[in-house]
This record gives C-alpha cells, sequence and structure tokens, in this order.
C-alpha cells in the first residue's frame, strides 16, 4: 500500500473506532474536527485555553465518565507454548522428568507437564542472574550423572523407582529462607519449591480448580506499580538533574 | 518573589514523622512534611488477583528484588527497586535492605507487634558492660507509651514481668487453645515465659501513620503534605549552624527545589536519615555518624506438628493461636556463649502444612499434607544484636541513585554471639515442644542477613555527651540545635522488641519538648 493511502486508511479507521466506542461527537465550533476518541493532549498542554473551551470540557467530562467495557480475557498459556530455550536438550529432558515426578496428575489437576511447567522455568531461569542458572545446570547435570552411574540409563529416562532413588538422598525438610546448604539438596528443595509453585499457579491448574468447583487457588493482594514514572527517567538517562544548567541559565 | 519559610519541615511520613506532623500540629505549630515517594491509592494501587494472572505465575521477575526476602510477585511494585536506589556492602557481608518509598513509609506495611523497651535495654551497659546506656530510662518513656498504646489500639496480656513491661492494652483474656497450653505448661518447667503477643490492631487491618496519625494533623489545618519530594540536602546557615531548610528535587520532574524552614525534624528511616546527614555535611562533629547499626535475627527456628490435631481432627480447642516468649536469657543469670538475648515468636496453625517442612514429593506430599492439616507449630527468633563500631554505613560517591545522590555502603557482620544465641534458641524451643508431646519436623539454625528483620537502628544514636552520640536525650541535634531526628537511627541499642513503639513514643516526647522549646523562644 501506498503511503498516502495507508494514512487515509488509517484515520478512516480510526474515526470509526472513535464513533463505534466513544459515541462522541466532535464540537460543533470546531473548523477541523479531529476524530472522536482523539484527544490532543499535547496542544491542550500548552494551550489551557483551549482545554478550558466548553466544548473541550464537555468532550473532556464525557471521556472521564466512560466505564471500560467488560471484555473477558484469557491467559495466553491457555491457547499458546513457550519453546524451550535455555536449557541444553539434555537439562531440559531432565527437568521435564523432575517435573513429572515431582507433580504428576491426579485428582482431576494437571501435572506439572500438562501446566507447562518446564517450558516455563526454562523461560524463568533462562533470564535468571547467573547464580540461579548455574544450581539448576549443575544439579540437573547431577541428577543425569547419578542415574547413568547407579542405572545406566539418563534421568529423563528412568522409571518411578530409579528416580526415587536418585532424588530421595537429596531430599530434605526446611524452613523459613533456609534451603539446606549443601549443594545437591540446595538445588532440590528449591527447584522442588519453584517446579510446585509454578504448577500451583498455573493457568491449567486455575482452569481444573474451577471446573471441579473449588475456589480459585492462589488469591493475593497484588500492588500494581505506585504512581509510575521512575522507570522512564533512568532508562532514558535523564537521571542527571537539570538543576546546575538552571544556575547557569541565571548566572 | 515572597519569602516563603515553614516552621517546621518534617522529612518522611512514617509512624514518626507522622507523629512529629499529629503532636506539633495539635499544639498550633505549621508543619509541612515532606515524602520521597508517592501518594498511596489502597483502591487504585492494590486488587485481589490469583497468581496464575500473574506473568511470573507468582515467581516474580528473575532476580528482581535480590535482597528482599520478603517480596513476592504479588508486592513486588511496593518495595524501592535496588537498581533505582543502589546500595553496596563490601564481599561476604550481604545486607539486606528492604525499604519503600510512599506517604507513610513503611507504616502500612508493619508487622504490628508492639512491645515496650525496658531498663534491661535502656540501661543496657550497667547490665552487661557491653556498648553504651541510652540517656533515657524507661520511667522518662512510660507517659509517652502510655498514650502511644491507646492510638494504636495494643491488644495484649499484662503479665507482670519486669523486663517485658505491661502496658495500656485491650486486655487479651482469651485461653490457649489446647496445644499452646501444653508448650507454656513445658516452659513453666524449663523456666521459660510464654505469654499471649502484644499486636497493634489498628483499625481497618491498618496501624499506620496513614490512618492513625497523619488524619489527626490534617485535621487541625496545619498541616501541608508533599509526596514525590526527594530531599537531597539540608541547608544550614552559615552564621548561626542552624538547619534553615532543605533542597528536594521532584521525583517525577527533577526539579530542584528549595524550602525555608524554622526547625528541621528528620524522619526518613534509619538509613536514610544518616545518608541524607552524611550527603548534608551535617550532624557529625562527633565522627561517629554512620556507626553503631544493628538489629535482630531472624530466621532461626522449628517447625513441628501437634499429632492430636492430624486426621482431621483440628479445631479452636486443640491448636491454633499465637504467642510470644519474651527475653529470659540474661536476665537474671548469665548464660555462656552470648550477650543480651532473644524473643520467639510462637505460632499454632489450624491451616496447611508447609510443604517445604516435609522430605517428600508427588503424591506421599499431598497426602502427608492431608494428613497433617491443621497441626503445624513454629518457632522463630527474634534475637539482639549488637552494636558494634565496626558496623557502619558510608557514603558511596561513585554510585548514584536515580537522582544523582550518592548511595550507602553497608558494612555489618554478625558473629559468634548471634551464632550461639540462634543455637540456644533453636535448642531450648525444640525441647519445649517435644516436651510437650509436639513432632519436631525442622530445626533451622541459621539466621537471616542482617536488614532481613527491617528493623535497623543505630547509626545517628543518643546520648549526653556530644563527643560519642548525634543526637541528645530529647532527639535534638548536638550541633545544630534546631535539628532533631526521630527515627530508629537514633536507638544506643537494639533490644529484641519491634521498634515502633518505642520510636512513637520517642517521637512524641521528642515533639513536645521541640513545642515547648519554640512556646519558649529557645528555637
Amino acid at each position: 500500500m501506498k503511503r498516502r493511502e495507508f494514512v487515509k486508511g488509517l484515520v478512516v479507521a480510526t474515526a470509526a473506532a472513535g464513533t463505534a466506542i466513544g459515541q462522541q461527537k466532535a464540537p460543533p465550533q470546531a473548523k477541523n474536527p479531529v476524530p472522536g476518541n482523539v484527544i490532543d493532549q499535547g496542544s491542550q498542554a500548552v494551550a489551557p485555553n483551549n482545554a478550558s473551551a466548553p466544548a473541550a470540557t464537555a468532550q473532556l467530562q464525557q471521556q472521564a465518565a466512560f466505564h471500560t467495557p467488560n471484555i473477558p480475557v484469557t491467559q495466553p498459556d491457555v491457547v499458546a507454548t513457550t519453546d524451550a530455550r535455555y536449557f541444553t536438550a539434555a537439562r531440559y529432558a531432565t527437568l521435564a522428568r523432575l517435573c513429572e515426578v515431582f507433580v504428576p496428575a491426579g485428582n482431576g489437576y494437571p501435572s506439572a507437564l500438562q501446566a507447562d511447567t518446564p517450558q516455563f522455568l526454562d523461560f524463568h531461569v533462562g533470564g535468571s542472574p547467573a547464580d540461579r542458572q548455574a544450581m539448576y545446570n549443575d544439579g540437573l547435570d547431577r541428577l543425569n550423572a547419578d542415574a547413568m552411574k547407579q542405572f545406566s540409563v539418563a534421568f529423563a529416562k528412568t522409571d518411578a523407582k530409579q528416580a526415587d532413588a536418585v532424588i530421595r538422598p537429596a531430599l530434605k525438610g526446611w524452613i523459613n529462607d533456609h534451603p539446606p546448604v549443601d549443594k545437591q539438596q540446595r538445588f532440590v528443595a528449591l527447584a522442588h519449591r519453584e517446579i510446585r509453585t509454578a504448577t500451583l499457579n498455573s493457568p491449567a491448574w486455575a482452569v481444573a480448580a474451577e471446573a471441579a468447583g473449588e475456589r480459585t487457588p492462589g488469591i493475593g493482594q497484588y500492588w500494581a506499580p505506585i504512581d509510575p514514572g521512575i522507570e522512564t527517567w533512568v532508562s532514558h538517562g535523564a537521571t542527571k538533574a537539570s538543576a546546575p544548567l538552571t544556575r547557569q541559565a541565571h548566572s | 518573589m515572597a519569602e516563603k519559610k515553614v516552621d517546621v519541615l518534617i522529612i518522611g511520613s512514617g509512624h514518626t514523622g507522622g507523629m512529629a506532623a499529629k503532636i506539633l500540629t495539635e499544639k498550633g505549630i505549621a508543619v509541612t512534611m515532606l515524602d520521597a515517594g508517592p501518594m498511596l491509592n489502597f483502591e487504585r494501587d492494590r486488587t485481589l488477583k490469583p497468581a496464575s494472572t500473574l506473568p511470573f505465575r507468582g515467581l516474580d521477575a528473575p532476580g528482581r528484588h535480590p535482597h528482599i526476602f520478603q517480596a513476592s510477585e504479588f508486592s513486588a511494585n511496593q518495595w524501592v527497586d535496588e537498581k533505582v536506589i543502589p546500595y553496596n556492602y563490601p564481599a561476604g557481608q550481604q545486607y539486606n535492605w528492604v525499604r519503600i518509598r510512599s506517604v507513610g513509609g513503611r507504616s502500612p506495611f508493619w508487622g504490628r507487634q508492639s512491645f515496650r523497651h525496658s531498663d534491661l535495654e535502656f540501661k543496657c551497659k550497667d547490665h552487661d558492660g557491653f556498648g553504651e546506656n541510652w540517656p533515657i530510662s524507661y520511667k522518662d518513656l512510660v507517659p509517652f507509651y502510655d498514650r502511644v498504646e491507646p492510638i494504636f489500639r495494643v491488644q495484649g496480656h499484662t503479665d507482670h514481668i519486669p523486663n517485658y513491661p505491661d502496658g495500656k492494652f485491650i486486655e487479651d483474656n482469651a485461653p490457649w487453645s489446647g496445644a499452646m497450653q501444653r508448650f507454656v505448661d513445658a516452659g513453666k518447667k524449663m523456666g521459660v515465659p510464654v505469654t499471649k503477643a502484644r499486636s497493634a490492631l489498628g483499625s481497618g487491618g491498618l496501624a499506620s501513620s496513614l490512618n492513625l496519625l497523619i488524619p489527626d494533623a490534617v485535621a487541625t489545618g496545619k498541616l501541608t503534605t508533599i509526596p514525590n519530594s526527594i530531599v537531597r540536602q539540608i541547608t544550614v546557615d552559615k552564621n548561626t549552624g542552624k538547619a534553615d531548610g532543605a533542597i528536594f528535587i521532584d521525583r517525577h520532574s527533577h526539579r530542584e527545589m528549595t524550602i525555608k524552614a524554622r526547625v528541621v525534624i528528620v524522619a526518613a528511616g534509619t538509613l536514610e536519615t544518616t545518608r541524607l546527614l552524611l550527603i548534608s555535611g551535617i550532624c557529625n562533629s562527633s565522627g561517629v555518624l554512620g556507626h553503631y547499626l544493628c538489629d535482630q535475627i531472624y530466621g532461626a527456628g522449628i517447625a513441628a506438628s501437634v499429632p492430636e490435631a492430624r486426621g482431621g481432627k483440628t479445631g479452636r480447642n486443640v491448636t491454633g493461636g499465637g504467642a510470644l516468649i519474651p527475653r529470659f536469657r540474661n536476665v537474671d543469670v548469665k548464660v555462656p556463649g552470648y550477650l543480651r538475648g532473644y524473643a520467639v515468636n510462637v505460632s499454632s496453625s489450624t491451616g496447611p502444612m508447609d510443604a517445604r517442612w516435609f522430605p517428600e514429593y508427588g503424591p506421599a506430599l499431598d497426602a502427608k499434607l492431608d494428613e497433617y492439616n491443621g497441626s503445624g507449630f513454629t518457632t522463630n527468633i527474634m534475637g539482639e544484636t549488637l552494636g558494634h563500631y565496626e558496623n557502619h554505613v558510608a557514603l558511596n560517591k561513585q554510585v548514584v541513585d536515580a537522582w544523582g545522590m550518592p548511595t550507602l555502603t553497608i558494612s555489618t557482620t554478625y558473629g559468634d554471639n548471634e551464632k550461639n544465641m540462634a543455637k540456644d534458641m533453636v535448642d531450648t524451643t525444640a525441647a519445649m515442644a517435644e516436651a510437650a508431646g509436639f513432632d519436631v519436623l525442622v530445626k533451622n539454625y541459621e539466621f537471616n542477613p542482617p536488614g532481613y528483620s527491617i528493623h535497623e537502628q543505630g547509626t545517628a544514636r543518643m546520648g549526653d555527651n556530644p563527643k560519642t552520640s548525634i543526637v541528645n536525650k530529647w532527639n535534638q541535634s548536638h550541633d545544630v540545635k534546631n535539628l532533631f531526628i526521630t527515627d530508629a537511627s537514633v536507638f544506643v541499642s537494639a533490644g529484641w522488641q519491634n521498634p515502633t513503639i518505642t520510636m512513637s513514643a520517642l517521637a512524641m516526647r521528642a515533639s513536645e519538648y521541640l513545642a515547648e522549646e519554640m512556646r519558649k523562644g529557645n528555637i
């Protein structure tokens, strides 16, 4: 599409959308009416008189009173998957088997595999600090090495009894923020906790709970970003306050 | 331009800033209160959500708050992001600085445990020779505790234990559950007192400056509150040596503004207060500003199960309820291995068990969780740490925050005193639990890094001697006579207690002193 046609199409689409959504009329005295849902906030900010004109005020009041339509939304996990990218194939297979062992399906609830927990953890660990990545990589390698040593099969291919023989020596109870100090025990403790958390908090688990007629699991009080603004300034490098420039300008 | 000058400038709006605002405005003094953070809007800022709708399934963004063990994906946005306001520590000396920047400070989020200090804390050096005494004694603070507790609506039980002073409580006479009674009885046999917990009920589930203190100041018509105002320097008149105001930066626009004031109260929270004083280059003729940092060790304790509650037999008479073991070590008899002492939070749960406590997985774990449901019992330490001179903070001018302010290097370590204290606590409470007939599932002797308790204290301590302290017994700077510090940076020792009630009582006392001095024309 040529640029001119594209722009034209965009304006029409925007105007149509504005009419459909807001049912707003352009101010009658406006010579060049803008599409109904396009508020020229920038002009109003630098020319406050425009913003206080009766028609403009009425438009703003109408928009302020607009209530958000109730459009049900869906978690992406319901219809899409995440490709594993971080772990090597061998480690990923070990992780998947560990997930299967730690949280199997039961009583109408999904397994960790069915909840896409291995893919989720691949994503999560892949974006983590190096020490957490190392803990997972070393821990998965150790599980695999122990399985090979004891049964001559990869951990990913172990049966339930073999997997238990590999895992159980590293299983320890713990409290508060203190997983075991031993390296492999620590990995097993934290991986177990994270596999359970990622599975029990998964959309698939929530769907199963709803189907079972049980209350929605994992409800918590969520804090949204409070009066955000810091991140924008930091990421745009505006953290050097303008004060010295102001002083110079007046000196 | 018209000359603008405020009577009293308060920097920080948490419990002590809020208390100062309340007391001063109620005496007719005009107050301007700056807070570095935004105003909270509970209706807009928080909502109930299932974890399954959060981007990280409750695990939060990887590496987002590496030093805030309390953070979850639900609460992640309420904490200060250390990438925005960094700090650092020497290798091997991890410090978990847990901060909140919004009007009300940390007061909307505190644990609400409310304990008075006693002369065991105020006169600690007399008792064991370590550190310094406070320049006040318990009787100096009694009238203020008596007024603070009704504001916070502290619920507790009158126990008549000298080093665990009683107060103006909403009396808690509820009977113990069966399990708790057995634990209390086991304690008696071992000489360990087990008492009811003491907690601020507040109102509406909140015991913050936002709902208990600042509204009273607002009602006087004498309070001006300005959020998003990051004070980067307290200014001093070179001719008089007195504070004459502050320079602050708007959080959003980075516009710098100057405010003039007759009196300055610093209530920014222990380490932020000290950081601001260090940046401003004031109140440190003694050279001890930033030193004697202390807090409490948390994290060590036990998890147990009450056998008769298993198999679906839990209930109000069987399990449930909380308790507190106030400090009992090194009170009358000195124990080997450590100075000072610890308190213990005790909890009996009628709810689900924690999966971490069992070395099981899969269906076997689910069966355990079902079987043990409602039988959980825990003890957790609150142990006093020692405020050594070497435990200190210093400015790091090489690393600045998002507003160009130098950051802090925090250097503090725990030692054998804390290790030995934690070991004693775990062994003692495990023995009590076993004597009560409980099954101990996990013992944990490790404690969390310094800072975790969010009870950082000291670094601008009070004292009679200007050569060894920052403020006098009225929270007034030795060096800058019209500058007061009301937060826990003035604490001389940590005690085992949650510091909020003592901070608030000290702030009330200091504010009344200030108001009287202003009335007399002395300040």
